[in-house]
């Protein structure tokens, strides 16, 4: 089991109303999984990636996480688990625009203090892996948003995590893009045995996925 | 990791150019300015540290009361020497007399100069670390011996053999060169002492100074010690505080007290109120100090400003960052690593600008500042000033920006706050406080300068110069002169005086008069002067009449001033004697013929002091004090007088001042100080009005949006000005409100230092208010203007 969820909730006060953002989220998943998160906007799918990513805090339940508990975890501990287990893929691609393609890899393997031959030889490895090794020395703005988020994934995925959260991946993307980047998921799932988490709108991208959860109003619901 | 922290950190800087020059600009102005007050702060601190015995040497002072009011100096009485060195000899090591540093004629053969120096006894070389060129270092062992500093010696023999040599002092007497010292440097209290003398030719040459042998009252004379290894300051202080008191009764009543000035107090710690030790120039020196403390904060004021305002445009690098793995330590880190890396260029920039600057500084502060570059403490000083500046400037930024929280941050909905956060608007408000302060400071410095130079003189000082005539050769010449120069056409009028005009050099007590109280001590500046002095300066008599050849008596005359008129109580001078209280061997009673108007002669801030103009019956001239023909320009009336001058003194070097000259360095140090506090103040200002031209077009920019949408609604280019310059203003208001009283209160007690003082007006608080507001208006205007007059299509497209 990689992690669990119990009876999770997140609320924020607004006027003096407790406004419920999640709400008794229970949820298991196995090493090796590939699960979807669906549901219409504002029902909390972001929220619960957030939380599972420990970007983000709840205020009730419990939630473990190869079987440490994180709710009871400080900071810096956590930030120590998630830098070593998890990588982020996101809408926007989020790359920082003052790095080059391969600065933007390089960078968690500096936050995980690898050494310097070590770090490029991770990182020319990957850059061969995503055929991308022509745009190394490129800057973000100067690559397409498909060749933006195929470095997205490649950054994410640099550290060898062992779960990928992503939030709408092909969310800015066009169709033939968006194939791409769930093919490469779909892969990396199946051979490389890399749990992966999306939260999307499409029906055709959930497919790639072995479970679903649908979310509504920030509580599990059964379709 | 830190490879990859500069790398951006450099991105960052190339990128936004704009913001760079202004960032690291300001930077660098700061910190030139706070190298160079560094550099001559250091220059102050380090006077006479040549001196490898400088805890050790210290000069005897005596501090004396007169009419209750307690006087400090240096000049003291010779039995002293002989006390000191009978009782209390165990407590030095050396102990040397000295007479004042005066300038004397030196010849030799057809070389004649006028130089400084002083006549000290023999143990002076030893105690003063003399840096022996040529010659003995035991030179002042023969009474006919001369050491010469190593400048003198070129000036005077060029490329020949001085030691051996005999030259002429003041066209008197031969002396022999025995030694050649090394100058002493020019931040040495010693600087200008060219020459050293056996004590014994004073003695010889002098009757007076072998007169005063035995006279404690006669405090005309100097005395440097150097203590013994097992003698401290204090302890030695007090064994000899009552000294005087206890051998002479007859100047007990004055409680004279004799101590010792330790040689690191001399030239920053040298004033005395009421016989305690005040403050002196050390009092620059903090100031100066604070002021460079405060432009560098400023500096970095600008800093933080700028990084913080740019927080949006980095929140989502922190964001990214952090959710791969950064944690906050790591980004505080980088940032500050970013600040290390702005701060080393701005260093950078600071050098070169010290660098362009140090000679136009050094002529302004009248010092001789070398850049230190081969001092190793400067340099690992100025790395520890890199790191406290990267850290001062880099904190707030630094701790601001990492704190951001990933979620905020990525998901687009983050905004900074409206636009300038609390502690943002603080930051803008500490540096227009301290900016008007500035301000007002300056304004009332100039203006005292101007109070006292506005200030009448009481006699007309310009037009007129003053020739020394130190030496036997003027002795009983004046009348031929006199009569030489008004021939010659050159000259209009003509006097001398025993002391310059510009200064007093002698003061006398030991008077009775009529109606004198009992008990009273009186002190008087004493001058002594030809009859045509008043004539000769246009001093105006306002009782009684001026001396006049016609009388014979007038040689027994004396003018008082209208000080000393009100000082001795005489409702009505003129007529009435000063008798000599030396029953004994009285001199002859001194009739007041007339009262002269008063006349600055010491410092401008101070009141004029009571003084009298005595008939000089004994050849005591120092200076002859002549008036240039109006009707010729002055190079050619003093072409004539030195060529008169020169037929009756040949081996004498004409020398002269305009004492107009001589008064205005009366102010030089005030503007010394007006001029240096009045460019840092400038630079003050440019330095803030960096920062708030930065920070504005970072408010207009993050507003842009927001000027679009007002524009669409109608809003005109007038509307957005106001509403962007609004809130600048109302910050520099609160600023004037928190400088104005500090100002106020600070220039307040600098004011109590001169007795002759500007009174403050009101005028100068609002002037400095609207001078804040005027920059403040100009300065963002050049943005907020450039940001209304913005196509709103554009800038609502790029959303």
């Amino acid at each position: 089991m990689l992690l669990q969820l119990n009876n999770i909730f997140k609320w924020v006060n607004s006027g003096g109303q407790r406004i419920f953002l999640l709400k008794d989220i229970n949820l298991q998943v196995e090493e090796g999984e590939f699960i979807s998160i669906m549901g219409p906007s504002g029902s909390g799918k972001s929220t619960l990636l957030n939380v599972i990513g420990m970007l983000d805090t709840f205020d009730e339940g419990t939630y473990d996480f190869l079987h440490e508990s994180v709710h009871s975890l400080k900071e810096k501990h956590r930030a120590n688990l998630y830098k070593e287990y998890i990588g982020f893929v996101f809408q926007s691609y989020h790359l920082l625009d003052d790095l080059t393609v391969k600065e933007n890899l390089e960078m968690p393997l500096l936050y995980k203090k690898f050494k310097g031959s070590e770090r490029k030889a991770i990182v020319a490895d990957m850059l061969d892996r995503f055929n991308i090794v022509g745009k190394k020395d490129l800057f973000p703005t100067q690559l397409s948003g498909g060749q933006q988020q195929l470095v997205g994934v490649a950054r994410a995925l640099i550290a060898n995590p062992k779960l990928i959260l992503a939030d709408e991946p092909t969310g800015n993307l066009n169709s033939q893009q968006s194939e791409e980047i769930m093919e490469l998921f779909k892969k990396l799932n199946e051979e490389d045995g890399v749990t992966i988490i999306q939260v999307t709108h499409s029906e055709q991208n959930a497919a790639y996925g072995s479970r679903i959860i649908n979310l509504l109003d920030g509580r599990k619901v059964e379709i | 990791m830190f490879k990859n922290y500069l790398k951006i950190a450099w991105r960052n800087l190339i990128k936004n150019k704009a913001y760079s020059v202004i960032n690291i600009g300001g930077l660098a102005l700061g910190m030139a300015v706070t190298l160079i007050i560094g550099l001559w702060v250091q220059d102050e601190l380090s006077h006479n540290n040549h001196f490898k015995n400088k805890h050790k040497i210290a000069q005897v002072w005596q501090s004396q009361t007169f009419n209750g009011n307690v006087g400090t100096g240096q000049a003291l009485p010779r039995p002293l020497e002989k006390a000191l060195r009978e009782d209390y000899g165990d407590n030095f090591k050396y102990l040397v007399m000295s007479s004042w540093t005066n300038d004397h004629y030196l010849k030799y053969g057809e070389k004649s100069l006028s130089r400084p120096g002083n006549y000290m006894q023999r143990e002076a070389p030893h105690m003063l670390e003399l840096q022996m060129v040529k010659g003995e270092k035991d030179g002042l062992r023969e009474i006919n011996s001369i050491m010469l500093s190593e400048s003198a010696a070129d000036a005077l023999f060029g490329t020949d053999e001085p030691i051996g040599k005999a030259i002429k002092v003041s066209n008197a007497y031969d002396l022999m060169v025995t030694g050649v010292y090394k100058d002493f440097p020019y931040n040495s209290s010693f600087n200008d002492t060219d020459f050293l003398i056996p004590w014994e030719k004073y003695l010889a040459t002098r009757e007076w100074v072998r007169e005063a042998e035995d006279s404690w009252g006669n405090n005309s004379f100097q005395m440097f010690v150097q203590l013994a290894d097992n003698a401290t300051m204090e302890r030695v202080t007090a064994t000899i505080r009552d000294v005087k008191k206890n051998l002479n009764e007859d100047t007990a009543e004055f409680n004279p007290q004799i101590f010792l000035l330790p040689m690191k107090d001399w030239y920053l710690r040298s004033n005395f109120e009421q016989g305690k030790q005040s403050d002196g120039r050390i009092k620059y020196v903090w100031l100066f100090g604070i002021i460079g403390a405060f432009v560098l904060l400023l500096a970095c004021i600008n800093f933080m400003n700028l990084s913080t305002a740019r927080s949006e445009k980095r929140s989502k690098e922190v964001g990214i960052r952090k959710s791969i793995g950064s944690q906050k330590g790591q980004l505080i880190y980088q940032f500050l690593s970013e600040s290390f890396l702005v701060v080393f260029f701005a260093f950078i920039v600071a050098l070169v600008i010290v660098l362009l600057s140090l000679n136009g500084f050094n002529e302004l502060a009248r010092k001789e500042i070398i850049f230190p570059w081969n001092r190793i403490d400067f340099w690992l000083i100025s790395l520890v000033f890199i790191l406290f500046t990267a850290l001062l400037a880099g904190s707030y930024p630094a701790l601001y920006l990492s704190s951001f929280k990933p979620v905020d941050v990525l998901k687009g909905t983050f905004k900074a706050g409206k636009y300038a956060g609390l502690p943002r608007k603080i930051l803008v408000v500490l540096q227009f406080t301290v900016s008007v302060a500035f301000i007002i400071g300056t304004v009332i410095v100039m203006q005292q300068i101007n109070h006292a130079k506005n200030r009448p003189v009481g006699y007309e000082n310009e037009g007129i110069i003053q020739v020394p005539t130190f030496s036997q050769d003027f002795t009983g010449k004046y009348d031929l002169m006199r009569s030489e120069f008004l021939n010659s056409n050159a000259v209009v009028s003509m006097s001398s005086s025993s002391s310059p005009t510009t200064q007093i050099w002698s003061n006398r007590g030991g008077f009775t008069w009529e109606g004198k109280p009992e008990g009273f001590q009186e002190d008087l500046a004493w001058t002594e002067v030809s009859p045509e002095y008043a004539k000769s300066l246009n001093l105006k008599i306002v009782e009684g009449r001026d001396f006049s050849r016609k009388f014979a008596s007038d040689s027994l005359g004396v003018l008082i001033n209208e000080t000393a008129k009100k000082y001795l109580g005489m409702p009505d001078p003129v007529g009435k004697f000063l008798k000599d209280d030396d029953e004994e061997d009285p001199n002859p009673p001194l009739k007041i013929i007339g009262v002269v108007q008063d006349m600055i002669t010491q410092s401008p801030y101070e009141p004029v002091k009571q003084g009298v103009y005595v008939y000089d019956r004994f050849n005591n001239s120092s200076y002859y004090n002549l008036r240039l023909n109006p009707k010729k320009s002055s190079s050619e009336n003093i072409a004539v007088i030195e060529r008169v001058f020169k037929e009756h003194f040949p081996d004498i070097p004409f020398e002269y001042d305009f004492i107009d000259e001589e008064y205005g360095e009366k102010f030089a140090s005030e503007e010394r100080i007006g001029s240096l506090s009045g460019i840092f103040t400038a630079l003050a200002i440019l330095i803030s009005c960096l920062g708030l031209f930065g920070l504005t077009s970072f408010v207009a920019e993050q507003r842009t949006k927001e000027i679009g949408v007002r524009k669409v609604l109608g809003a005109t280019v007038f509307n957005v000005w106001n509403m962007l310059s609004k809130d600048f203003l109302k910050l520099v208001t609160i600023s004037c409100f928190i400088a104005i009283p500090i100002a106020y209160f600070v220039m307040n007690g600098w004011l109590q230092d001169y007795p002759y003082r500007v009174i403050l007006e009101w005028w100068i608080f609002v002037l400095a208010v609207i001078g804040a507001m005027g920059v403040t208006v100009l300065t963002v205007s050049f943005q907020a203007i450039k940001a209304a007059k913005a196509n709103p299509v554009k800038s609502l497209r790029t959303e």
